[in-house]
This record gives structure tokens, C-alpha cells and sequence, in this order.
């Protein structure tokens, strides 16, 4: 389980997020959505404990699989390597690395379709190909929880559809409790149970997808009119799909 | 500012001419070049000088005959004075101040002026940098070079002159030259084969130090005496090693007396240099530390050149040492001295097991 | 497959670095200022290491047993742990540019060095006081630099700068009232950095500081993989980044300071090898820290052999060091921003 009870931050006379509480238990995943500067990014933060909290408290485990937006290492490791220092928890200061932990790494790494590169050097690799070595680290750690930073943002729409299939190929076994954050609506369709809105106004809405992810709240939280629309899906089944109103109008 | 300039050599010019050609008129001004050729021009004899070169200021108290004229020295120059045999002449030196320079030869230049100097003397060829805040301070400076015994019988002589006792330098010239002429004499004789490799150990104890033989005083009287400058190859002062001097195996050892803590015994507890020549025959010497340290150039030299000639070439040189010193300090210093204080100044304590150094024990 | 090529270049590059230190280590004993043919130091060399305790009597064992083999082990011993510590401190600032300097600590044992010749101290209490004042500048930094409560990579840097200076304005006060015929000397020379004095008694003091030292980074060198990560990375992974990276400084000090308590400050090391050695191995600071112990050691028992055979006179290190590494600094340094600007 991971989330935050009553959870307050203040950046000086600024309130960032106040009283917030949500949690994600095991088998369920949250998608955080909101536009720039409402919080997203704090509320992850607190989630993570690299922001300390002015009131409240953060509910996680030790050890929390973190997947940033990109590694900033400048450092020269292989893909292997990186994945290997999710093991770094269970080894302690002076621990090292063993088969077994190369092992984990590994089947990390098949996990989250990034074998194919475990040789290479991850400062060579593509932000997507980075991205998904990050992924196999998280998933390394074991740890139940696994925190996604905007997986999709630095992402083309090939990738993208790539970056949800994956999330929903983790979410499937519903063994751990995942969180990410987006800008878009429909990634939290695709792949989440449950979406927090970051609401103007500082009142935030969690609850299931189907509650939240309605026209009128979205409309809410972007400050432009949307729409739901239905599309067919490849096998015949009906999808959901979020627009904003603009979107389809022709230029003149 | 040029104008100034302009105007000050002209009045330099004209001082100087004025010297030349009425010698009565200005009896009183003092004017001469000194070894970087500029001109010192003194309104009359200096009365208060300073030397921030280290060996000069016993050489000062020696051509006086006394302390007075010696207002400020090199702490280095102190020490010796402590140490050594000068402050029990002269108890008053303990009081002259040290404080004028750094140890690099950089004046304190508020200390110097606090001393009210009428002549500082420093060391030329050594750039401007230790000389112009001397002369910015608008006080006399008088340069000097090391090297040569020509050099410092010139400086001598110069410094001298500007105390106002030119008739003083003659007989101490003519002691240098008299004992230079009979050591040449005498080691004219002396076969190439039959010379010994002599070493002087400029440093010890921080790391070890000698020098090659250009432009070394030290070598200059080594060779003098009818030795060989072990490491001639050298260029200048610089840093060796001990693996160096096992190969070189030096004949002769002389220490030099800088260093208060540093005896033979540095020498014969070493497990290299224990096995050098100089080691296993026992001709390791430190340096005396008389008037001042017997090591470069000054007013005792001929003392320094006639002791570590005896102990190059005994067989050659047999000056009675003990008898020179009494002549030498007589006339340097209008001391008697003891018995005692040689032994003190030629360290029979510590290195009269010395090979060769029976000599010089008291009769 | 690619893993075994991985592997099989790491041993191929691990074989030849330890090669070439060993051929260093035994030419280094092989040669200097003293003739000895090198058959004769090969075999006294021989007996030296079957027989360490026994009586030396002639001149070529003594050169061989009591100058040149202390000499080159501490050589040694320096070389690796400057490199070593080097290759730990640009992991954990993420910086390639970085040395031991930049902390301070060798201007603080600079310190504490000058200060123990002026007192006249020597041994164990020396290099105590060396290490102490190295840690003191280390501790320095770390108050100077700690704003709310965690230290930001550039403060710590400019911290280091501060006290770095300030250390060495109260090194040149100490030389300036220093004695010049005794212990000025001492300070000024040591400062330079040599191996030219060494004892095995020196190599004995300053062996148990590089050696547990050294230690310990090696320990750490998978931690140290973590602490180049960005810090949120690092902390999400389970390190207290701030508790170990001062954990890594300190050790840093104490071999720094245990090398320069007995040869004195000696540049270039910490910055070059370090470098040489990732081009060699990649960064992984699981094969970074031996290859720059390795290497480290080599190229110093190299440098030093230079230093005390080339010429009569000793050539000082720094001067070697400097010409050496000035010009690989530089190329590290536009690769560096190069690579910056490109990505």
C-alpha cells in the first residue's frame, strides 16, 4: 500500500497541497492528473518521502520501486548494471551484487522489455529504451510499490501505446500497487483503477476511474470544455475516449 | 614623475662629480657602485645599517670592530650570533632586531624603517622585488653578489667604505690574500690522483641538499684545498638523494653548520651513507660555527679555507689553526679568545674522534 | 554472449594494467642513481621478500632493501590511494573534474603537516595531526556548505574553495614565522611532495590509513554506484545519500591524509588516473576502483622512478605530475563540456 493521510505542504506563505489523503493498496493502480503546478510532481514527492511533510503523514513501504522521467546520471553503466542497483535496499552499505541479484535484475529487465539491451550503455540508450531500464530497476527493488513520473511525456504516441500496454502487463498479476502521473486523461482510461485530479482550488478528487474521469470533472480540472466519445476497439469492443472540445475543429 | 627622475640623476651626477673633482668640499658624502652598478650616494658615513643578507651582518660588526653601527639583521643571521661565539663578545647583539625580513629576503619594510637605517644592504641579482620597497621606503640600498671570493672582498671592501673606515678592509684583504696565495702554493703540488672527492652537505635533515660547483663558494675552497667537488655535475643547490651519494662514495664529508640539530652522527647512523668512504675512514665534518657559519663567504673565511684544508690534505697542510684563530680573532674582533671557545666553534666535542681532527686540540 | 565479451575485455584489461605494474614495480628496483647490475637486484630482491629480517650488510643490498623498496612501496601505496579516492569523490559528486583538493582536505593536512614540523613532531602523532586537520577541513566544508540541512554539490564545491584558501593563508603564515634554517626548510620541501626521504619506518605510518582506508572504498564501490545516481534516485534505492557520501569523505581523508603526512601534497593523481581508468573499464565503480588502484599505483612508482633517476638531482614530483596531467586535465575537461553541450 502506498498514499498519504492528511498530508499538508506549504512552500513558504504557499499551500501546495493541504489535507490530502488517498492510498493505493496492492493489486490497484492511481493515475495522479492535473495540470502543470497543482501539485503533481509535490504529491509525488510526499509519496516518495523526498518531501517532507508540514502535516500528516506518508503510508509506504521501505523501499518504493521509483521510476523518474530520465536517468541524469552522466555516468558510463550498462543497462544491467543499472537495473542491478534496484538490489541495493537488500544488500546494504557494503553490500555487493551476487548471481542471484544479477538474476532479479535480469528477469527485471524481460519484464519490462528491456533485455534486448541489457548490454548496452544506458547513456547511449533513447529516453524511451532509458525509460524502461528504469522500469526494470523499480521492479528490482521488489518492493510492492512503484512510483511512475510522467512515463509518457517525453514519449511519441508508437512509444506510448508501448509505455500502456506495459503498465497494464505489470497491473495484470495485481501484485503491486502502482502510481503514475500524465497529462492525459486517457492514459488514466487505459491503465488505472483509480485517478486523483489535481482540482483548482486545492480540493483534489480521488476515487475509481469511472467516477472521476467524467467530462464535467475534466472540465474542472483543465479549464476547458471536454468530451467523452466511444470508439470501437480492434475486436469489436467499445473503448472510452477523452477529447477536449476543440479538438477535431478544422482551421479555417 | 620624470621630471623627478630626471632631476634626481642630475643631482646624482653632480654629487658624484663634486666627489671626483673637490675632495675637501664634500669630505663628509660617500658615493660608489655597487655590484648592479647603481650608484649609493651616503650624505655622510653610515651609522645605522641593516643587513638583510644573512653573512654580512657579523662582517658589518667585524670591519667596526663593534655592534653599534649594526641596527637590523636576518633572523638567520641571529641564530648564528646565538649559537655561536658572537654573543658572548658582544652580549648586545642578542639585542639587535631580526625582524626586518622574511626569510625569503622580502623586507618587512615597516620594521626596517623602524630600525631608521641610513644603509640597507640585500642581495642583487635576485630581481627587483626584494629591492624596491627598500628604496620606495626611500632608504639607502647597497646590492651585493654571492659566489666568488673576489665578489665578497669587493662587497667587503665597498661596505667599508661605507662606514667610513676605508683603512679598515686592507688588512683583512690582505689576510684573504695571503692565506688564499699560500693554500695555491702549496696544493699546486697535489696530483689529480691524490685529490679526494669532498662532499658539503647543504641539507640534511628536511631532505638532502648539495651543489654542483658553478657559482658555489663552497666548492670554490673544497677544490681550493686540493679536493674534488663529489657532485660537480650538479647545477646550482639542489635536492639528491642518499642512493646518489653511495654513488658518488664521497672521500670527505663536511655538514654544514645551518642546521643546529644535524652532527656526524646523522652521517655514521645512516645504513647508506655509513658505508661511504667518508663514513668508514671517519672524515666526516660538520662546518665550525664561529664569528659566523664557516660555510659561505665572510669575514673568517681564511679560518674556514685553513681547517678544511688540514682535513683534505693532511699531509699538505698543517696550519696551527688554534694559533690563526687567536691572531684572527684579535684582529676581527679585539677578543682574546679561550681555549674553550674554539673548542666550542671547531665542535671537538662532538667530532673530535674525527679522523685528522687531533689536531686541532688545545697543546 | 555480449556479457562474455564484456567480461573477457575486463579480465584482458585487468591482466595487462597489473602486468604493467608489476613490470613497473620490479624495474623501479631495478634502477637508480646507484649501480646495480640488475641481476643482482633481482636476486636481492628475491632474498629481500623469502628473507625479510635478515642482516644487510652490503651497500647494494641496503639501495635495494632500505631505499628503493620502501620508496617504491609507498609509491605505490600513494598512487593507489590518491587514484582511489579520486575515483570515489567524482562518483559521488557526479563529476569527472573533481579531486581530493576540492574538499579541502589537502590543504587542511597541509596544515596540520606544517604545523607538526614547526612543533617538531614526527611519527604516529604527526600524521595524527595531519589526518585531523585534513577531517577538520573536510567537517569545515561540510557546516559551511549544509543549508537546510542537506549540502547542494555546488556549495560543497565552493565550500571546499573557502576553506581550501584559508588553510593554505595559515600554511604560508606558519612558513613565514617558521625558523628558516630548520624547520622552513622542512615545510617547503615537504610541501612539494617527494618520496625521496622514504623509510620503511614512513612506510609503515602511512600504510595502515591507505591501506584501511582504501578498504573501506572498495567495500562501498556498489554503494558508490548509487551515490552517482541523481540524489532522489539514490535515496529511492535505500541510501542515505548525505550520511554516506560524508562517510566517503571522511575515508577519503584518512588515506589522503596518511599520504600526505609522509610525502606531502602531490597533485594530478587523483584527477588522471581516475579518468584513465573509466576510458579503460567504463564507470561501473565495481571494476573503476581497482583499475585506478592499479593504474595509481603504476603510474606513481613510474613517476617517482623518473623523478629519482633522471637526473643527479631529484626532480621534483609535482613537476612530472603537472606536465603529465595538465594536458590530459584539459582534454578531460573539453570532452567533458563537449558532451555536456551535444546531449
Amino acid at each position: 500500500m502506498i498514499g498519504l493521510d492528511s498530508a499538508t505542504v506549504r512552500f513558504g506563505s504557499r499551500t501546495i497541497i493541504e489535507g490530502l489523503s488517498f492510498s493505493v493498496p496492492v493489486g490497484r493502480t492511481l493515475a495522479i492528473l492535473g495540470p502543470n503546478g497543482r501539485g503533481k510532481t509535490t504529491t509525488l514527492k510526499a509519496m516518495l518521502g523526498f518531501q517532507p511533510l508540514d502535516a500528516g503523514r506518508r503510508i509506504a513501504p521501505s523501499i518504493v520501486g521509483y521510476v523518474p522521467q530520465t536517468g541524469t546520471s552522466n555516468q558510463r553503466y550498462r543497462a544491467l548494471d543499472v537495473a542491478v542497483m534496484g538490489r541495493a535496499a537488500h544488500l546494504g552499505i557494503f553490500g555487493q551484487p551476487g548471481p542471484e541479484d544479477f538474476a532479479i535484475a535480469h528477469s527485471a529487465l524481460e519484464r519490462a522489455g528491456a533485455a534486448r539491451f541489457a548490454d548496452h550503455y544506458f547513456d547511449r540508450l533513447s529516453g524511451g529504451e532509458r525509460q524502461l531500464v528504469l522500469l526494470a530497476r523499480a521492479i528490482a527493488t521488489g518492493s510492492e510499490a512503484l512510483v511512475l513520473d510522467e512515463p509518457a511525456a517525453a514519449l511519441d504516441l508508437h512509444n506510448q501505446e508501448r509505455l500502456l500496454t506495459l503498465l497494464n502487463t505489470l497491473r495484470q498479476p495485481r501484485d503491486k500497487a502502482i502510481v503514475f502521473t500524465t497529462h492525459d486523461p486517457n492514459h488514466a482510461l487505459s491503465s488505472a483503477d483509480d485517478a486523483l485530479l489535481m482540482m483548482p482550488g486545492g480540493q483534489p478528487l480521488f476515487g475509481p476511474v469511472a467516477e472521476t474521469i467524467t467530462p464535467q470533472h475534466l472540465e474542472n480540472l483543465y479549464g476547458v470544455p471536454m468530451r467523452v466519445v466511444e470508439l470501437a476497439g480492434p475486436s469489436g469492443e467499445t473503448h472510452q475516449a477523452v477529447l477536449p472540445a476543440f479538438a477535431g475543429i478544422r482551421a479555417a | 614623475m620624470v621630471s623627478l627622475t630626471r632631476f634626481a640623476s642630475r643631482g646624482l651626477l653632480a654629487a658624484s662629480l663634486s666627489g671626483l673633482l673637490a675632495h675637501g668640499a664634500a669630505a663628509q658624502e660617500i658615493t660608489f657602485k655597487d655590484q648592479e652598478n647603481r650608484e649609493v650616494k651616503l650624505a655622510k658615513a653610515a651609522e645605522r645599517i641593516v643587513s638583510i643578507v644573512i653573512p654580512m651582518a657579523s662582517t658589518v660588526i667585524a670591519l667596526d670592530g663593534g655592534t653599534k653601527k649594526l641596527v637590523g639583521m636576518n633572523p638567520t643571521a641571529k641564530s648564528a650570533v646565538l649559537e655561536g661565539i658572537l654573543s658572548k663578545i658582544f652580549p648586545e647583539t642578542k639585542d639587535i632586531p631580526s625582524d626586518v625580513t622574511a626569510p625569503n629576503f622580502v623586507p618587512n619594510i615597516e620594521a626596517l624603517t623602524a630600525t631608521n637605517p641610513d644603509l640597507v644592504i640585500q642581495w642583487g641579482g635576485r630581481g627587483n622585488d626584494i629591492v624596491a620597497p627598500i628604496t620606495n621606503a626611500g632608504l639607502n640600498a647597497m646590492l651585493i653578489l654571492y659566489g666568488t671570493e673576489q665578489l665578497t672582498r669587493d662587497y667587503m671592501t665597498m661596505t667599508s667604505k661605507a662606514i667610513g673606515k676605508p683603512e679598515r678592509i686592507k688588512e683583512l684583504v690582505d689576510w684573504r690574500d695571503r692565506v688564499q696565495k699560500d693554500i695555491e702554493a702549496k696544493a699546486k703540488a697535489i696530483p689529480d690522483d691524490k685529490k679526494p672527492s669532498t662532499l658539503y652537505i647543504a641539507r640534511a635533515l628536511s631532505e638532502i641538499a648539495t651543489t654542483g660547483t658553478k657559482g658555489s663558494y663552497n666548492a670554490w675552497y673544497m677544490e681550493l684545498v686540493g679536493g674534488r667537488n663529489a657532485s660537480a655535475e650538479l647545477n646550482g643547490t639542489v635536492t639528491i638523494n642518499k642512493e646518489q651519494i653511495a654513488q658518488w662514495d664521497p672521500e670527505i664529508i663536511f655538514l654544514n653548520a645551518f642546521e643546529a640539530k644535524l652532527d656526524v652522527n646523522w652521517v655514521y647512523n645512516d645504513p647508506i651513507l655509513s658505508l661511504t668512504k667518508a663514513a668508514k675512514n671517519k672524515r666526516v665534518y660538520k662546518m665550525p660555527l664561529g664569528g659566523y657559519r664557516w660555510d659561505p663567504p665572510n669575514q673568517e673565511s681564511p679560518l674556514a679555507w685553513m681547517w678544511t684544508a688540514n682535513l683534505t690534505q693532511p699531509d699538505v697542510f698543517k696550519y696551527d689553526l688554534r694559533a690563526e684563530m687567536k691572531t684572527a680573532y684579535k684582529t676581527l674582533y679585539n677578543y682574546d679568545i679561550t681555549d674553550a671557545d674554539i673548542d666550542g666553534i671547531l665542535w671537538m666535542k662532538e667530532q673530535g674522534g674525527s679522523a685528522n681532527y687531533a689536531q686541532f686540540k688545545a697543546k | 554472449m555480449v556479457r562474455r565479451a564484456h567480461l573477457a575485455r575486463q579480465t584482458l584489461v585487468f591482466s595487462g594494467l597489473l602486468a604493467l605494474f608489476a613490470v613497473a614495480f620490479v624495474v623501479s628496483l631495478c634502477v637508480g642513481r646507484f649501480a646495480v647490475p640488475p641481476t643482482r637486484a633481482l636476486e636481492l630482491i628475491w632474498l629481500g621478500a623469502t628473507d625479510p629480517w635478515r642482516e644487510l650488510a652490503t651497500i647494494d643490498e641496503r639501495i635495494v632493501l632500505l631505499v628503493r623498496a620502501p620508496r617504491v612501496v609507498l609509491a605505490a601505496l600513494a598512487g593507489a590511494g590518491l587514484a582511489l579516492s579520486g575515483a570515489a569523490l567524482q562518483g559521488v559528486f557526479r563529476n569527472p573534474l573533481v579531486s581530493p583538493d576540492i574538499l579541502g582536505i589537502s590543504q587542511g593536512a597541509a596544515f596540520g603537516g606544517a604545523l607538526g614540523i614547526m612543533l617538531g613532531i614526527w611519527g604516529f602523532p604527526l600524521i595524527s595531526m595531519v589526518f585531523l586537520s585534513g577531517m577538520a577541513a573536510v567537517v569545515l566544508v561540510g557546516l559551511i556548505s549544509r543549508i537546510n540541512g542537506r549540502s547542494e554539490t555546488i556549495t560543497v564545491i565552493l565550500s571546499g574553495l573557502v576553506v581550501s584558501s584559508m588553510f593554505s593563508a595559515v600554511v604560508s603564515l606558519l612558513q613565514f614565522v617558521a625558523d628558516p634554517n630548520t624547520s622552513l626548510p622542512a615545510i617547503v620541501y615537504w610541501l612539494m611532495g617527494s618520496f625521496a626521504t622514504a623509510t620503511w619506518e614512513r612506510t609503515l605510518i602511512a600504510a595502515p590509513g591507505l591501506i584501511i582506508g582504501g578498504a573501506f572504498l572498495w567495500m562501498l564501490r556498489f554503494r558508490l554506484n548509487i551515490l552517482s545516481l541523481d540524489e532522489a534516485e539514490a535515496q529511492s534505492l535505500g541510501a542515505k545519500t548525505n550520511r554516506e557520501r560524508w562517510m566517503v569523505f571522511g575515508l577519503i581523508a584518512v588515506i589522503v591524509g596518511s599520504q600526505v603526512a609522509v610525502s606531502g601534497i602531490i597533485g594530478w593523481i587523483g584527477i588522471v588516473i581516475p579518468h584513465a581508468s573509466r576510458l579503460l573499464v567504463g564507470h561501473d565503480h565495481r571494476a573503476l576502483l581497482p583499475a585506478s588502484v592499479v593504474l595509481g599505483a603504476g603510474f606513481m612508482v613510474i613517476i617517482d622512478t623518473l623523478a629519482r633517476t633522471a637526473t643527479a638531482a631529484e626532480i621534483p614530483l609535482g613537476v612530472i605530475t603537472a606536465l603529465v596531467g595538465a594536458p590530459i586535465f584539459a582534454m578531460l575537461l573539453r570532452n567533458h563540456y563537449r558532451e555536456r553541450s551535444g546531449s
